[in-house]
């Protein structure tokens, strides 16, 4: 093998490609004229750092690191901050959207952070409940019993006949076909019955008087006739039963107020220049 | 330091939130993380959910795929958590598909064999796996499973490279990317080591990233915010080297369906680690599954799901010793309430032979209309029709059936022989969100686009042993 072919060869190694680009990137630096402070070079561990990696370690395992743990610790934080540096002299921090995004995140987040040890009053909280009570009310709950006609899209077979007969009394155990739902659910609330019957079937049962037989009542499944036993009604909640739900929501909004004002003022002190094209 | 502190403030607020949010017998929130481990673009993601509050959880800080890429330290991790707190948690890897065969290999992370020590722990850290979410389905493919003609559901763009298209798939990687044959090898390996490493029940989930819960096609607000409804949206393109993925090969989302007494933490996460499970393409249809040995069709007549307990096991269990010649199962679903009626039930049979040969078998055990409908020589059922006009992206419940029950014994059963079972639901076809989107939008889906499917279930399995597991 020539000398030339050796070469050839040898240049088609990525290692090799790895140290040319790093000896470009020195003479460019060193062309450039950036001489490289002696002391930037240098990394210091300090005792608190150590501590600090073992403790940030202890966080995730419940114990203390042991020594050899310690040892990959420190130098898994060497190669990074060595990494780090180099990158960092490179400019490999610009114009990289994940880094500023991370910033910017952290930047709201601590416009807000505060907020976790703060809780309401009692005044605060009772006034957002009377400001929009419906939205806290509870479920209206339903206690009825049901009757399932197989229909294919809603044909009313013979379901008329069946609520005259119900009415006048047969037995409406003994009556309609069979399915894996619920015939007499018990005091249950509007949310469980439209999961269990569909959201038109829940919405149907406000219309329902208890009492009677009434129906057909469609719902995904076919059509039901019903009996209403028992309504309880939404009513407006006291500030103690919607206490977390109040806190949660007043939260929500004071965070979202406060990162507001606090881009709002950070805002104020910039002139922004804008040259549209 | 003031990064070091703000991660510790940032996960103990995340924490705090969970918990505000958490209301036992009406809505549920889990303390978890994903354990986001790639290795050069292949998908290794476990979710990890975590049963307890904050009185037990305390300051945990999580371990993430910063610390380790090997699901290993994560499951050593997970056994210092149990001990030092006295909580459980769990992990549910997911995504199989995109992990260009290292889902379910056959050999560790660092490449050296499967030991029965690696089955007994990944057996009991991830008793589940996702097998269904935007990104694609991981139940089965054509290529492991040519007989099966349902098994190309999610498959369009996601069979065709790793998550971040960095490699191409080969297909010679199926086979330990699909939790149909990880079922089926692991039976085989529970033959070599005494314990099965893929020993898990099956759920769904969205990969949905904006909060909300919108699993079904005809509310799909896209799996990001820049996947919102839109005219372009399904012909989005992601594109490296020579792979394309294009919008409309995402799915709505998948749902995880937890048979549990209460809506709780400790009761869901238990019906989880017990597997009793199953997961869904997004529609809430109801699925039961028992199995046992003198199971007939006479219990339908009475109250079957308790005795489907009394007398047999629910999805998820091991079989009881033998007490006849062959196990029969009760199978029962109900259409979701405002969904698709139901195609037809499904029972897949996975099993390992005396040389180590794995073979699976679909039998299709209860359809609808079935006076018209019959199974043919070689196991294949009548279409159940379709009803789907695309131009107005509806569909009519005029075919299918609104609840499908039987009773199903296995014809072909062997003693000595290593079996699985599960069942798998399927709906009349519906549109997809694409469809939906065209019909909203008014534009004209090009050729190719999958506009309609048969949105499914698929439960956990229930377990043959001859000698019965631990």
């Amino acid at each position: 093998m020539s000398l030339r072919e050796r070469l050839r060869a040898a240049l088609k190694e990525p290692l090799v490609h790895f140290l040319l680009a790093g000896l470009a990137l020195f003479l460019f630096f060193a062309w450039r004229g950036d001489a490289v402070d002696p002391e930037s070079r240098t990394i210091t561990i300090t005792e608190q750092q150590v501590e600090r990696l073992a403790a940030s370690w202890a966080q995730t395992w419940q114990r203390p690191p042991a020594q050899d743990e310690i040892d990959g610790l420190i130098r898994d934080y060497v190669k990074e901050e060595v990494y780090y540096r180099e990158g960092l002299r490179m400019g490999l921090d610009q114009d990289d959207t994940i880094i500023r995004r991370r910033i910017r995140s952290k930047m709201e987040f601590l416009a807000s952070s505060e907020l976790e040890n703060e809780a309401p009053d009692d005044a605060t909280l009772q006034a957002l409940l009377d400001k929009n009570p419906q939205a806290y009310a509870a479920d209206a709950r339903y206690s009825f019993d049901q009757i399932y006609l197989a229909a294919q899209d809603g044909a009313a077979a013979g379901a008329a006949e069946m609520l005259a007969a119900l009415n006048k009394g047969a037995d409406w155990q003994k009556l309609g076909d069979a399915i894996s739902l619920p015939r007499s659910p018990e005091a249950v609330d509007r949310t469980r019955i439209a999961t269990e019957f569909g959201e038109d079937f829940a919405a149907s049962l406000a219309g329902i008087k208890p009492g009677q037989w009434a129906g057909p009542v469609p719902s995904g499944f076919g059509l039901h006739l019903v009996r209403m036993r028992k309504v309880e009604a939404s009513a407006k909640p006291k500030l103690a039963e919607v206490r977390q739900k109040l806190e949660n929501d007043w939260r929500a909004q004071t965070v979202k107020d406060r990162e507001a004002k606090a881009y709002q003022t950070l805002l104020d002190s910039y002139t922004i220049r804008i040259a549209k094209p | 330091m003031i990064t070091a502190k703000l991660v510790e403030s940032v996960w103990a607020q995340h924490v705090a939130t969970v918990e505000r949010y958490n209301q036992p017998g009406k809505f549920t929130a889990f303390i978890g993380y994903e354990f986001t481990s790639l290795v050069k673009g292949n998908n290794l993601h476990r979710i990890v959910v975590f049963r307890d509050g904050v009185e037990k959880f305390g300051k945990t800080m999580p371990f993430t795929a910063l610390d380790s890429k090997d699901p290993e330290d994560l499951w050593k991790w997970f056994a210092n958590y149990e001990q030092t707190t006295g909580g459980q948690v769990l992990g549910i890897p997911h995504n199989g598909n995109l992990s260009n065969g290292m889902m379910f290999a056959l050999n560790d992370f660092k490449g050296g064999p499967l030991t029965a020590d690696y089955a007994r722990r990944r057996q009991y850290w991830e008793p589940l796996t996702e097998i269904v979410q935007a990104k694609g389905e991981s139940e089965s493919h054509p290529f492991l499973s040519p007989n099966d003609e349902f098994a190309n559901f999610g498959k369009a763009g996601w069979d065709v490279g790793n998550l971040d298209l960095s490699a191409t798939k080969t297909n010679d990687m199926f086979a330990s990317e699909y939790a149909r044959e990880a079922l089926k090898r692991g039976l085989m390996l529970e033959a070599k080591l005494g314990i099965n490493p893929f020993k898990f029940g099956m759920i769904g989930a969205g990969d949905i990233h904006t909060g909300l819960s919108t699993s079904e096609e005809n509310n799909h607000l896209g799996e990001t915010f820049i996947l919102e409804p839109s005219a372009e949206r399904a012909m989005r393109t992601e594109k490296r080297g020579s792979i394309t993925r294009f919008g409309w090969q995402s799915l709505a989302a998948g749902l995880a369906a937890v048979w549990a007494k209460e809506n709780t933490r400790e009761a869901i996460f238990d019906a989880m680690r017990r597997r009793e499970v199953y997961a869904t393409t997004g529609t809430r249809l109801q699925v039961r599954l028992f199995g046992g040995w003198d199971f007939s069709e006479r219990d339908l007549k009475g109250n079957w799901v308790k005795q489907g307990y009394a007398r047999g096991v629910p999805m998820g269990g091991d079989l009881r010793p033998a007490t006849s010649k062959a196990p029969s199962f009760i199978i029962s679903a109900l259409k979701d309430a405002t969904g698709a009626n139901l195609d037809r039930i499904q029972i897949i049979k996975g099993w390992v032979d005396a040389s180590g040969q794995t073979h699976e078998r679909i039998f299709n055990v209860a359809w609808s209309s079935p006076e018209t409908r019959k199974v043919s020589k070689d196991g294949r059922l009548t279409a159940v029709g379709d009803t789907v006009d695309l131009k107005t992206a509806t569909y009519s419940n005029s075919i299918g059936a609104v609840e499908l029950r039987t009773v199903w014994r296995d014809p072909e059963f062997k003693p000595g022989v290593r079996a699985f079972y599960y069942a798998r639901v399927l709906e009349i076809p519906t549109p997809r969100w694409p469809a939906y989107d065209a019909a909203r939008y008014q534009f004209a889906l090009p050729d190719g686009v999958k506009a309609e499917s048969q949105e499914r279930a698929y439960t956990s399995p229930i377990w043959y042993s001859p000698k019965v597991a631990p």
